[in-house]
């Protein structure tokens, strides 16, 4: 129609992943230039703030690392259900149940003392990431039910769960006006590393390096990449997919619920928003990373600089959503980017042109 | 368990609570119609949370300028068609993942909504839909004052229902639209232009997502502020897996989960200050976790589908999630 098609490149572009970040990013910061136009901004004075706020110091890369904390580990999560070829949406909620959880604790346990306080909670939250996601799990490997959909909606349920608490039987009595909950105790918080960021940076690489070392070189690696291309293969060699794909969805809830203790670490309470749309910014997270431990890292320490640089644009009267519009359009423009790796874009012969507007 | 019952009959005598029902049903049943409609040819779109937010922003905005709530709900509609488009060109044309894109779709949606309607948070609606009289009919008692006095969109809604079940039963285009969304491949085979039916499905999609967004400011709320959508997307998502793609089921889920959002807010027996004793709730249910059921509703209704589907195909389009490249038939 256009004269052009897409035809299959014979290998993959090498490097192409990489390529297509980059022109995702670069198509995103254009749109967002327009939009901050079109809103009476200088693109080129915002986007300076931005980077500067973000790389600018020690004290800027400090910020950026604790945001790509939730990010890098939030995307691991779903990378790893990924990685078999399923999607854990349910993230954004997991995190609220390892907030919940770890909250629990912190109230059953106010006077602990910090190294045996914050280590119970992270547990915690982990366990509680993983009972959120042991549902789905359980449905999909025994009865087939999609785990898009019921993750999907157990983050609403969760979303609502806190509110409930928050507002109900959590909801501390001093405070007057709009309900919060009380705040945890001093001694939860996570020690700092340097500047601003806390030792949660370390146990996010941590977790990133032994899940890309397993993913990578182990044989529970290996089975998840053959249970992921081909459920027949993996049952031919003798892959139990159904303890797999429990295993792999819980794992991954356990590891969001992880972010939810973690945030708990650097924030004086449990809010509705603990989460903030940390979960989903993982599934982004995880689709540009294709899926591999590595590359999660990689962009979420740079979706982490974005998010530090829309806070600090709001003080020019730049709303802090401009962060939102480009991460999702550094995705979108990136999935759009990524079929050139895959395809290529030839002109279409007079002949195959003239008989394709036969048939129109 | 007398007073529960009691309460039962305060509660079904509460116009206000039918025709919230009946608001909140309009609006889930319209969202969730363009996801029929989207999936039925074969593509998921994860967006309509984000779809709906832009609608809603759009629709006030035009409300504000325009004056007219039929001006402001088609803009919104229009631009929320093109806005959908987005998530037609990268998954159906390019071939991307179509969860992926269409999250994509939903972050960028409330993004955008948050920050263009910035300066609307504060302004006074300029538009709104008034309860339509529809003379002797609104004076039964009963459905009177509730039913046949919805406003016009109501109406429109069940005509655009219809239409829907029509189109997709009943018309070329609605085979075509099937067939598109079983087997692309087949489709393909047979004549049917795939990519372009997928693109036209999910802007149709996406213009019946900005019909509800926008309804939500100019009747429900009227106003717009950035987390007004507040999970009624994913509500819409979940009405086409309960109601099994099929637009009369449809109907029936948005009617029971718009009642879950209207019976929600009035198990509070704060309720009863200055009331008649008559006219009194006494159960106290929590409004947050009545907001949880929809959602829980729609898992349980996926388990039993599930489990009541071994033996019987599947009532998903078969074709959903799975993009579509001529060479790799």
């Amino acid at each position: 129609m256009f004269g052009l098609r897409l035809t299959k490149r014979e290998t993959p572009l090498p490097g192409g992943q990489i390529l297509a970040f980059a022109m995702g990013l670069l198509v995103a910061l254009l749109i967002g230039a327009v939009l901050l136009v079109v809103a009476d901004h200088s693109p080129l004075a915002i986007y300076t703030k931005m980077a500067d706020a973000a790389f600018g110091s020690p004290q800027a890369w400090s910020t950026t690392l604790n945001q790509a904390v939730p990010l890098g580990l939030a995307g691991l999560a779903v990378a790893v259900a990924g990685s078999m070829g399923l999607w854990n949406i349910g993230a954004e909620g997991q995190i609220i149940a390892g907030a919940i959880a770890g909250t629990w604790v912190a109230r059953i346990g106010p006077d602990l003392a910090g190294p045996v306080l914050i280590p119970l909670m992270i547990i915690a939250a982990v366990f509680g990431g993983a009972v959120l996601a042991l549902g789905p799990a359980l449905a999909r490997a025994h009865l087939g039910v999609n785990e898009i959909i019921t993750t999907l909606m157990l983050n609403e349920v969760a979303i609502r769960m806190v509110r409930y608490l928050v507002n109900g039987p959590w909801k501390d009595p001093t405070s007057i006006g709009f309900p919060v909950a009380p705040e945890l105790p001093e001694q939860s918080a996570l020690p700092t590393l340097f500047e601003r960021a806390n030792i949660g940076v370390l146990i996010a690489a941590a977790v990133l390096l032994v899940f890309g070392y397993f993913a990578a070189r182990s044989k529970w690696g290996f089975e998840l990449r053959v249970a992921g291309s081909s459920e027949k293969a993996a049952e031919y060699v003798g892959i139990s997919l159904k303890r797999k794909v429990l295993t792999v969805l819980v794992l991954s809830g356990a590891i969001a619920g992880m972010v939810g203790g973690l945030r708990l670490g650097s924030s004086d309470r449990i809010v509705e928003g603990i989460a903030e749309g940390w979960g989903f910014a993982g599934i982004i997270v995880a689709a540009i990373a294709l899926m591999r431990p590595s590359g999660v890292a990689a962009v979420a320490i740079a979706f982490g600089a974005l998010r530090v640089g829309g806070v600090a644009i709001k003080g020019q009267g730049v709303p802090a959503s401009i962060a939102e519009i480009l991460q999702a359009l550094v995705l979108l423009g990136a999935l759009g980017a990524a079929v050139f790796t895959t395809y290529r874009l030839d002109r279409t012969s007079a002949s195959s042109n003239a008989s394709e507007g036969a048939v129109a | 368990m007398i007073t529960f019952l009691s309460d039962i009959g305060v509660l079904l005598s509460d116009t206000g609570m039918w025709k919230n029902l009946i608001e909140f049903g309009i609006l889930l049943f319209l969202a969730a119609l363009g996801e029929v409609i989207a999936e039925k040819s074969g593509v998921l779109n994860l967006g309509v949370e984000g779809m709906m937010a832009v609608g809603a922003m759009t629709g006030y905005w035009a409300g504000i300028q325009t004056g007219s709530p039929w001006a402001a709900i088609i803009i919104a509609a229009v631009a929320v068609a093109l806005f959908a488009t987005l998530h037609g060109v990268v998954s159906v044309v390019l071939g991307a993942d179509q969860v992926v894109s269409g999250l994509a779709l939903t972050i960028l949606g409330l993004g955008l909504a948050a920050f263009l309607g910035t300066d609307l948070v504060s302004q006074a609606p300029g538009a709104k839909f008034d309860d339509l009289s529809l003379g002797a009919l609104s004076e039964l008692p009963g459905v009177g004052p509730t039913l046949f006095s919805m406003d016009a969109m109501g109406w429109v809604a069940l005509f655009f229902g219809a239409l829907t079940w029509f189109v997709i039963n009943r018309t070329r285009a609605g085979l075509n639209l099937r067939a598109v969304g079983e087997s692309a491949a087949t489709a393909d085979a047979a004549g049917t232009p795939v990519v372009g039916t997928r693109l036209i499905a999910v802007a149709i999609g996406g213009a019946f997502a900005g019909l509800a967004g926008a309804y939500l400011t100019l009747k429900i709320t009227p106003s717009w502020n950035e987390s007004i959508v507040g999970g009624l997307g994913w509500i819409a998502v979940a009405l086409v897996i309960f109601g099994a793609w099929r637009p009369g089921r449809v109907l029936i889920g948005a009617l029971l989960f718009g009642g879950l959002i209207a019976v929600g807010p009035r198990f509070q027996t704060r309720r009863c200050n200055g009331d008649e004793i008559t006219n009194c709730i006494t159960t106290e249910i929590n409004p947050i976790l009545v907001s949880m059921l929809p959602y829980l509703l729609t898992i349980l209704v996926l388990v039993v589908l599930s489990i009541r589907s071994r033996n019987r195909p599947s009532v998903a389009p078969a074709a959903i999630g799975q993009a579509y490249r001529r060479e790799e038939r």
